[in-house]
C-alpha cells in the first residue's frame, strides 16, 4: 500500500501512488511521549501554527490563500494514541488535472512550509495576541466536553477509573496545564517538536514516491534525530470506588462501564479481543444490540468498544434513569454468554465479515489509509489488509471465551438526572 | 439504460427508470473496493397530512411516524434485517429527514446479495401491534437522548421559532406522547402511500458493474407486483413569510451559552436548475458574509465572541428552508446583534464584487471535487437533488456561470428583518 523512504534518522516518508482520488492528501505527524502538560502545550501550538504566519500574518489572510487554492483543506490537530502524543498537519488539495490551473500543489507545499517553519512571531516569541487567543480557544474546547453528556460521562469515567495513568490523560491536556503555559514554554515545545519528534510524512495521490521525496526534501528541512523510545505504561490502577453515580440536569441516564484485559495491541491475542468486542457489542448483530435494545427495548444505543493500547473494553448505553440496575444485569448476562462460549457460528461469521468490511471500507478513503497504516505499521513490517483479515480468520469461539474469562470489571459509572437522587438516598 | 459521461469530473453515470416507476442510478468508482447503496423514498417527517393510497379523503397521522416506520422496516417475521446484512459482510443503516427516508448498506463484497436484501426488505413490510409496541421503548430512548443534546435543541429551537404552521417545526422523531398513538394500521397506510416504487430512487455507487447490477435490479423488480402508480397528494398549511417568534431561549445543563440567528427564506417555491442556481448563490453569499475569510468572522473570532463551535448553513426544500449562523458564546446577545447588523448592512449596500466571487467560487469548486471522493456524499446528495429536480453534476457548470448579481438576488430571500429569529440555550446554573 505505502512505499516507505527514509528522509533522515527518525523522519520517514510513506507514499501511496494511486489514481483512486481526485485529490492529493498529505499528512505530517509529529510524535512524542505523552504527558498532560505537553498535551496542553501542543494543542495550543497546533492552533497557533494554523492561525497565521510570517507571510500571512492574520487568520483571514491565510484562509484567503487556501480559498484561492481551490478550497484546499488544511488543519492541524492534536491527538493521543497510547503513550504517544501526535500533532498532525493534514492537507487535502484537488489534483491539478481537474483544474484549469497548474502548480497548485507547489503553492500548497510552500504554504505548509510557511506554517511549520515561519510562524507569526513578535520579539522572539509567538505573537502575544495570537498566543492568548488560541490558549483561550483550547480552554473553551476542553470546557465544552461538559455540554455533550455522552462525552462528559466517558471523560468522567476515565478520570475516575484510571487516576494518574496515561489512559486518563486528555488529548488537549487539562485546564490546569493550560493555565501554567507561558509563551516561552510554548516556543520551547515548538522547537523540540521540529527537532526531536519522530516524524512520519504521508502522501496519497497520483504521485510517485521519488517525486514526493524530492518535494519533501525541498520544502521541509528536517535533520536526523534520535526519537525517544515509547514510554511503557504501568498497570491500570484501581479506582477509589468501583461504582460511581453522578447527577446533572438531564433526562436520560448515561451508563458507562470499563473492563480491563491483559490483551493489548501488541499482544498475540489482539485479533481475538477485536472479535470478542464485535461479538459482544461492536455491531447491530452483536449480543448487546440484539438483547438489550431489540429484545428488552431498553436503549436506543448500547455498544462496546475496545481500546487496545491500554487493554480496556468500554460499554456505553443511554437508558431510562431508573433502569441502571436492570441494564447492568443484562449487560453482565451478555458478557457471561461470551465467557461461556455461547457464540453461534453465525455470530462469529458475521463479526469476521464486518471487521473485514470495516477495514476495507476505511481503506477507500485517503485519510483512512493514512490512519490505519500509521496505527498498524509498528505491528508488522509489511502491513496490508490481508494481514489482519487472515489473523481474524483463525480465531475460534474457544479463543474468544478464554479471552473473555480474563476480562475484569473495573468500574461502573452512571451519569443521571436529579430525580434519581431520592431513589438512591 | 442511459449512460452519461462527465468529462471534467471523470465520472460516468448510468440511469434507467423501470416499468414500475423506480428510478435507478449506478455510478462505478474506479479502484474502490466498497459499494454504497441507498434506497430512498420521497417521504419524510413533514408528510403528516395526505390522501392515503386508494382513498379520497385526507388524513392526519401522529408526529414521528415516518421515522417510526423506518425503524420498523428492519423487523421481519423471521428476524432482524441487520442480521442478514451482517451475514453478507455489509453494514446497514437508515435515516429519516424532513423530506426523505433512506435505507442503505455499504459492503466490500457480496454486492448482489446485499442489493437484493436492500430491495427486498424495504419492499416487504411486516408490522404487528406487538412489534410496534416494542419499538416505542427504543424510540422513546432515542427521543430522550436528543432531548439532552444541547446543540440539537438549539438547532430545532430555531426552526420552531421560524415556523408557525408548517410541519417542519415538528421534531422528526415526534414525542414520547405522539409515538404512543402509532398503530400497525397507521404504518401500513403510510407505507402504501409513500413506498410505491414510483416515489423511490435507488442509487448504487462504488465497485459495482453497471450492466450486471442494472439487470439484477430489473429482474428483482419484475418479480414483484405493485398497484398502478398514483400521484400523491400531500397537504401543507399556509405559512406566513415572517418568523413566527422573534426570540426565545431554554435553559440546560451547559457551561456556556449557545446562540443561533435563524433566517426564514422568502423564496421556497423553486425547483430544477433555478433552485440549483439559487441554492448555490445563497451558499456563496453566506460564505462571503460569514465564512472564515469574512470581516464578520475575523472580528467575532479575535474578540472572543465565537469559538470552534461556530457554524453557518443554509437548507432549502420545496415549501420551507432556513439559514442559521451562530456559536457557543459568552456574549450571546452581542453575537446575535453582530450577526443581525451584518445582515442588515449587506441588505442595504451589497459589499462584494467580482474578485470576492471568484475566490469563494474557486473554494466551492474545490470543495465539491473533494466531496466526490465520498460515495456517501454522491448517493445522498444526488438523491436529494433529484427529488428537487436538480442535477448534482450541474454544480460546477452552474458555479462557473454565477454572477455577483445572482448572489445579491439570492441573499434578498433571507435578509428581511421580519424573517429573522434568535434562539439560545443558556446555562441553568450560575458558575457552571
Amino acid at each position: 500500500m505505502f512505499e516507505t523512504i527514509g528522509i533522515a534518522n527518525g523522519v520517514r516518508l510513506h507514499v501511496n501512488e494511486t489514481k483512486q482520488f481526485k485529490t492529493v492528501n498529505i499528512a505530517l505527524k509529529f510524535k512524542t511521549g505523552l504527558s498532560a502538560p505537553k498535551a496542553a502545550a501542543r494543542s495550543v501550538l497546533a492552533n497557533v501554527l494554523q492561525h497565521s504566519n510570517e507571510e500571512y500574518p492574520s487568520h483571514t489572510a491565510l484562509r484567503m490563500v487556501l480559498d484561492d487554492l481551490y478550497g484546499t483543506s488544511l488543519y492541524i490537530d492534536a491527538a493521543k494514541r497510547g503513550t504517544e502524543h501526535i500533532v498532525s498537519l493534514n492537507v487535502e488539495t484537488v489534483n491539478d488535472q481537474y483544474l484549469s490551473e497548474d502548480g497548485v500543489l507547489e503553492k500548497v507545499l510552500n504554504l505548509m512550509y510557511l506554517i511549520l517553519f515561519k510562524p507569526n512571531m513578535e520579539n522572539g516569541l509567538f505573537k502575544e495576541t495570537v498566543f492568548n487567543r488560541e490558549k483561550n480557544v483550547v480552554r473553551q474546547r476542553i470546557e465544552s466536553i461538559y455540554d455533550d453528556k455522552t462525552r462528559y460521562a466517558q471523560h468522567r469515567l476515565t478520570e475516575l477509573a484510571f487516576p494518574g495513568h496515561p489512559a486518563s490523560v486528555p488529548a488537549n491536556g487539562t485546564i490546569g496545564d493550560l493555565d501554567g503555559l507561558t509563551n516561552e514554554a510554548l516556543l520551547a515545545v515548538y522547537q523540540s517538536m521540529l527537532k526531536e519528534d519522530k516524524i512520519d510524512i504521508y502522501v496519497v495521490g497520483d504521485f510517485d514516491a521519488e517525486k514526493a521525496a524530492a518535494y519533501v526534501r525541498r520544502y521541509f528541512h528536517f535533520d536526523g534525530r534520535e526519537p525517544e523510545q515509547a514510554l511503557v505504561h504501568g498497570d491500570v490502577p484501581q479506582p477509589e470506588k468501583e461504582r460511581v453515580t453522578e447527577n446533572e440536569e438531564m433526562k436520560q441516564g448515561k451508563l458507562h462501564i470499563a473492563y480491563t484485559t491483559p490483551v493489548t495491541f501488541r499482544d498475540e491475542r489482539f485479533p481475538v479481543m477485536q472479535l470478542l468486542n464485535g461479538v459482544f457489542g461492536g455491531y447491530a448483530h452483536s449480543k448487546l444490540f440484539m438483547n438489550v435494545r431489540e429484545k428488552e427495548s431498553m436503549a436506543y444505543y448500547v455498544s462496546s468498544s475496545y481500546a487496545s493500547q491500554f487493554g480496556l473494553l468500554f460499554v456505553l448505553a443511554g437508558i431510562d434513569q431508573a433502569m441502571d440496575e436492570k441494564a447492568i444485569r443484562l449487560i453482565g448476562e451478555q458478557l457471561e454468554e461470551v465467557k461461556n462460549g455461547e457464540i453461534s457460528d453465525e455470530e462469529l461469521g458475521q463479526t469476521k465479515a464486518l471487521l473485514t468490511n470495516q477495514l476495507k471500507e476505511a481503506l477507500d478513503s485517503a485519510r483512512g489509509q493514512i490512519d490505519i497504516f500509521d496505527q498498524y505499521m509498528g505491528l508488522t513490517d509489511e502491513f496490508d489488509a490481508d494481514y489482519l483479515i487472515s489473523r481474524w480468520a483463525d480465531v475460534t469461539k474457544e479463543d474468544i471465551a478464554a479471552a473473555a474469562a480474563e476480562l475484569e470489571l473495573h468500574m461502573i459509572y452512571f451519569l443521571t438526572g436529579k430525580e434519581s437522587e431520592q431513589r438512591h438516598a | 439504460m442511459h449512460k452519461l459521461h462527465f468529462r471534467q469530473l471523470d465520472e460516468t453515470l448510468y440511469h434507467e427508470q423501470l416499468e414500475n416507476g423506480l428510478e435507478v442510478f449506478i455510478l462505478p468508482k474506479k479502484d474502490f473496493s466498497k459499494t454504497y447503496a441507498t434506497f430512498t423514498t420521497k417521504y419524510g417527517s413533514i408528510d403528516n397530512r395526505f390522501i392515503p393510497h386508494g382513498s379520497s379523503e385526507p388524513i392526519s397521522v401522529p408526529d414521528g411516524i415516518a421515522h417510526f416506520l423506518e425503524h420498523k422496516m428492519f423487523e421481519k417475521e423471521d428476524g432482524d434485517v441487520f442480521n442478514q446484512f451482517s451475514t453478507h459482510g455489509a453494514s446497514a443503516n437508515a435515516f429519516t429527514s424532513f423530506t426523505r427516508t433512506a435505507y442503505l448498506y455499504s459492503a466490500t463484497g457480496q454486492i448482489k446479495e446485499n442489493t437484493e436484501t436492500l430491495l427486498d426488505f424495504v419492499q416487504d413490510p411486516y408490522f404487528t401491534e406487538q412489534t410496534v409496541e416494542k419499538e416505542k421503548g427504543i424510540i422513546g430512548q432515542e427521543i430522550t437522548m436528543y432531548d439532552d443534546l444541547a446543540d440539537w435543541r438549539l438547532y430545532f429551537g430555531v426552526i420552531e421559532n421560524l415556523y408557525k404552521e408548517h410541519p417542519v417545526k415538528i421534531d422528526i422523531a415526534g414525542t414520547v406522547e405522539s409515538i404512543s398513538q402509532i398503530t400497525a394500521d397507521h404504518l401500513y397506510t403510510c407505507y402504501r402511500t409513500f413506498y410505491h416504487p414510483s416515489n423511490m430512487l435507488l442509487f448504487i455507487v462504488g465497485s459495482a458493474d453497471p450492466e450486471e447490477m442494472m439487470e439484477l435490479v430489473r429482474s428483482n423488480q419484475a418479480k414483484k407486483e405493485f398497484p398502478p402508480a398514483e400521484p400523491i397528494t400531500r397537504l401543507y398549511p399556509d405559512e406566513p413569510k415572517e418568523a413566527a417568534v422573534k426570540s426565545g431561549s431554554i435553559r440546560m445543563s451547559v457551561q456556556k451559552p449557545k446562540v443561533l440567528v435563524g433566517m426564514k427564506p422568502a423564496v421556497t417555491d423553486l425547483s430544477g436548475s433555478e433552485m440549483l442556481k439559487h441554492e448555490l448563490a445563497m451558499q456563496l453569499a453566506l460564505e462571503l458574509l460569514f465564512g472564515r475569510t469574512s470581516d464578520f468572522y475575523h472580528e467575532a473570532y479575535e474578540n472572543d465572541l465565537i469559538d470552534e463551535s461556530y457554524s453557518y448553513e443554509f437548507s432549502l426544500e420545496n415549501g420551507f428552508g432556513y439559514a442559521m449562523v451562530g456559536s457557543d458564546s459568552h456574549e450571546p446577545e452581542k453575537l446575535a446583534e453582530e450577526i443581525s447588523s451584518t445582515l442588515q448592512r449587506a441588505a442595504e449596500m451589497w459589499p462584494f464584487g467580482e474578485e470576492d466571487l471568484n475566490r469563494v467560487r474557486r473554494k466551492k469548486i474545490g470543495t465539491f471535487l473533494r466531496a466526490l471522493n465520498s460515495p456517501e456524499y454522491i448517493a445522498n446528495q444526488f438523491t436529494r437533488y433529484k427529488f428537487n429536480g436538480m442535477d448534482l453534476f450541474e454544480v460546477v457548470p452552474t458555479l462557473e456561470g454565477m454572477e455577483v448579481a445572482d448572489l445579491q438576488e439570492a441573499f434578498a430571500s433571507i435578509s428581511g428583518e421580519q424573517q429573522r429569529t434568535v434562539f439560545s440555550v443558556l446555562p441553568n446554573r450560575k458558575g457552571q
